[in-house]
C-alpha cells in the first residue's frame, strides 16, 4: 500500500462550509448561475491601498474586530454539529488554517490594544473558538499553507482507522485580512485583475476569500466516502514550483491506481496564476485523461488553508445535486480544452479528484466517492 | 496502544544565543550561500533536522507553537510597505521549509502543527499514527522580541528531531508510545517535551484529556 492511501474508506457523515454566498448549497447554486463573490476592496482596509479583488463576508469589514467579528459566522456554519463530547478523546477535534487569528496580530499592531493579541496566534485563536463551541480539549492544530484542509482530513481519517476515534470533526477557518492581503500584494499576485483559473492569458492574478468549512468522519455513517488521500512536498523553492511539474504528477501518482477504472471529473487548485495553473492542468490530464476540470477561485476566491474543506463541501454538495458548476470567471481559451467553464451533470461519474497546492511546493489530493 | 521506537536523537539547546552567532555556529550544516537568508528557527529545525537526513519516503512531523517570531515581527512592521520576503518567510512551517528547501530534499508526507498545551501529544500521535517506515518528529521555537510580552512569541529558542521506526532496530535509544486512559486532564508544552528528550529524562504521565504518554530510553 502506497503511504499515502487509505487502507479502507472514511465516510462523510456531515460536511458543509462558508463562503459569502453562504453555506454549501447556496454557495453551489451561486456557482452554477455564474455568479462571482470577489469585488474590488482596499488591499489594506481602512487604511486603503489598491483595489484588490476580495470575497469577504456579507456585512465583514477587512479590518479585524475584537472580539473578530467572523467567530459568530463561524458558530453559526457549525451550529448542526454542535452538542457535547466533541474535543474528547474519542471524539476529537482538527483545526486547520494557514491564517487563523493573524488579523488580530495585525490589528494589534496598528492599534496597540492588548486585547487583540491573546487571540493573534494559532492555539490563542483556537482557543477562543474552542470556547465559544463547548469542545473540550482534544483538539490538534494543523497549518501547512493552502493544504492545511487535507492535512486535518488525513489526520482524523488515520485516527478512526486506527481504531482511536469514534468519529472526529475538522474544522477549517482562513478570514482575511490586511495581514494577509499585503502579503500577496507585495507578492504581485494579487492586484485589480479578478482571477481567471486555467484560462489562457498574459497575465495572472489572484483573488482572495473569506472561507471555513467543516465535516465529520465517521467508519459508520455518512453517503460519501473519502476513498484516498495524497500529499507531496516538493522543497524546491519557497514560492514556485519544480518547472517540470514533478510534484503535481506525484501528487496524484498514488489516486491514479487508486481511482482504476472510475469515471471521474476533478476539483483542481486553480488559483488563477499561469504557470502553477499550466503545471496543474498538465499534470491532471496526463493523470487523469478526458477528466473534465474545473476551479472555482474565481467566484469565491482562494480562501487559503481552508479552500480544501469548503471546496470538498462544494463538491459534496455539486454530487447531492447532481450537477457541476463550470469555472466560474474564466473563458476560453483555457489551458486545456478539459477546462468545464460551464455546469455539468455528474450523474454518470463514479467520482471526483480534489486537489489543493501551497507555498513550498506542497500538494495535497483526495479521491471522493460515493459510499 | 500507538508505539514507535526512537533511532537518532538530536537537540540544540541554543539559550539566549543570537541570530549572527547562530548563522557563525551553524553555516557548516548548509550549502553555501543559504545561511544569510535563513531565520533562527530555519537554522535551528534545519541543522538537527538534516542530521538524520529526511527521505522521500519519511513522514515528517513539525511541531512549533510560535514558528516564524522574528519574521513576523518584521513582517507586522513592514507595513504599510509590505515585505514579500517577510510574508513568505512567516508562513508556518518555513521554519522546517527552510533547510529542506536549502537541501532540495522533496518528502512525501509532512504534518506541521502549532498548538498550545495540546501540541506534544497531537504531534506525537501525528507520527504513530504515520504508515511510513520512518518518522521524523522535529520542531522547536525563535525567541521573538516585542511579541513576547504580549505572550504571542516563545521567549526560549530550542530545537529537536527525533528518527523514529515501527521496530526496534539495532541501536534503538528509546521508545515512545501513547495509550488511552481515563483521566479527564492532561498537557505537556513543547519545552518541557523538549526539556525531556534534550535530558533524556523518562516520562510517563497524561499529556491530553484521554491520552497517556510514555517516553522511556533504552
Amino acid at each position: 500500500m502506497d503511504t499515502s492511501t487509505l487502507n479502507s474508506p472514511v465516510l462523510l457523515a456531515a460536511c458543509d462550509c462558508l463562503t459569502p454566498f453562504g453555506d454549501a448549497n447556496a454557495t453551489h447554486a451561486a456557482l452554477v448561475r455564474g455568479e462571482r463573490a470577489l469585488q474590488l476592496v482596499p488591499v489594506l482596509g481602512g487604511e486603503g491601498g489598491d483595489p484588490v479583488p476580495l470575497a469577504l463576508l456579507p456585512g465583514r469589514a477587512l479590518d479585524e474586530t475584537n472580539p473578530p467579528a467572523w467567530l459568530h459566522s463561524l458558530q453559526t456554519m457549525l451550529a448542526p454539529v454542535a452538542g457535547p463530547g466533541w474535543g474528547t478523546a474519542r471524539r476529537p477535534v482538527c483545526v486547520t488554517s494557514s491564517n487563523f487569528g493573524v488579523g488580530s496580530l495585525y490589528a494589534f499592531r496598528r492599534t496597540g490594544e492588548q486585547a487583540h493579541a491573546a487571540h493573534g496566534t494559532a492555539h490563542g485563536s483556537v482557543e477562543l473558538v474552542r470556547r465559544a463551541l463547548g469542545w473540550g480539549e482534544n483538539v490538534a492544530i494543523f497549518s501547512h499553507a493552502c493544504v492545511s484542509a487535507h492535512l486535518g482530513l488525513i489526520h482524523a481519517a488515520r485516527l478512526l482507522a486506527e481504531g482511536a476515534a469514534d468519529e472526529a470533526l475538522v474544522v477549517s477557518y482562513d478570514f482575511l485580512s490586511p495581514f494577509v492581503t499585503g502579503g500577496f500584494h507585495a507578492l504581485k499576485i494579487l492586484n485589480a485583475d479578478f482571477p481567471a483559473p486555467y484560462q489562457d492569458r498574459a497575465t495572472g492574478s489572484i483573488g482572495l476569500g473569506d472561507g471555513a468549512g467543516y465535516a465529520v468522519l465517521s467508519r459508520q455513517r455518512g453517503d460519501l466516502a473519502l476513498a484516498a488521500h495524497s500529499l507531496h512536498n516538493e522543497m524546491h523553492h519557497f514560492t514556485a514550483n519544480r518547472p517540470d511539474g514533478a510534484g503535481f504528477a506525484a501528487a496524484l501518482a498514488p489516486l491514479v491506481a487508486a481511482a482504476a477504472g472510475c469515471r471521474l471529473w476533478v476539483k483542481g487548485h486553480g488559483t488563477g496564476t499561469l504557470e502553477a495553473g499550466r503545471l496543474e492542468v498538465a499534470a491532471l490530464a496526463r493523470a487523469f485523461p478526458g477528466a473534465p476540470l474545473v476551479g472555482w477561485k474565481g467566484s469565491l476566491g482562494h480562501t487559503l488553508g481552508s479552500c480544501g474543506l469548503v471546496e470538498l463541501a462544494i463538491v459534496a454538495a455539486s454530487l447531492r445535486a447532481g450537477c457541476t458548476p463550470g469555472t466560474v470567471g474564466s473563458a476560453s481559451p483555457t489551458f486545456v480544452d478539459t477546462v468545464a467553464l460551464a455546469p455539468f451533470a455528474n450523474a454518470a461519474f463514479d467520482g471526483v479528484i480534489c486537489a489543493s497546492n501551497a507555498f513550498g511546493g506542497a500538494h495535497a489530493a483526495l479521491l471522493l466517492s460515493h459510499a | 496502544m500507538l508505539e514507535r521506537f526512537i533511532q537518532v536523537v538530536r537537540t540544540d539547546d541554543p539559550g539566549s544565543e543570537e541570530l549572527a552567532a547562530t548563522r557563525e555556529r551553524l553555516k557548516g550544516r548548509f550549502a553555501p550561500g543559504t545561511v544569510r537568508r535563513m531565520t533562527q528557527l530555519g537554522l535551528f529545525v534545519g541543522a538537527v533536522l538534516g542530521e538524520l537526513e529526511p527521505g522521500e519516503e519519511d513522514t515528517l512531523i513539525y511541531a512549533s507553537q510560535f514558528g516564524e517570531s522574528r519574521a513576523l515581527e518584521g513582517f507586522l512592521d513592514s507595513f504599510p510597505s509590505a515585505s514579500p520576503t517577510l510574508f513568505q518567510t512567516s508562513i508556518h512551517p518555513s521554519g522546517a521549509q527552510q533547510g529542506l528547501i536549502g537541501r532540495q530534499r522533496s518528502v512525501r508526507e509532512f504534518f506541521p502543527l502549532a498548538g498550545g498545551a495540546q501540541l506534544v501529544c497531537s504531534a506525537v500521535q501525528a507520527a504513530l499514527l504515520a504508515p511510513s517506515e520512518r518518522v521524523l518528529l522535529c520542531g522547536g521555537e525563535e525567541r521573538g522580541t516585542w511579541l513576547v510580552a504580549s505572550g504571542a512569541a516563545s521567549d526560549q529558542a530550542f530545537a529537536f528531531a527525533l528518527a523514529l521506526t515501527c521496530s526496534r532496530l539495532p541501536g534503538a535509544v528509546g521508545r515512545l508510545a501513547l495509550e488511552p486512559m481515563a483521566e479527564p486532564g492532561g498537557a505537556l508544552a513543547l519545552a518541557d517535551w523538549f526539556g525531556l528528550v534534550h535530558h533524556r529524562r523518562a516520562f510517563a504521565g497524561p499529556v491530553a484529556p484521554g491520552w497517556r504518554l510514555i517516553l522511556e530510553w533504552l
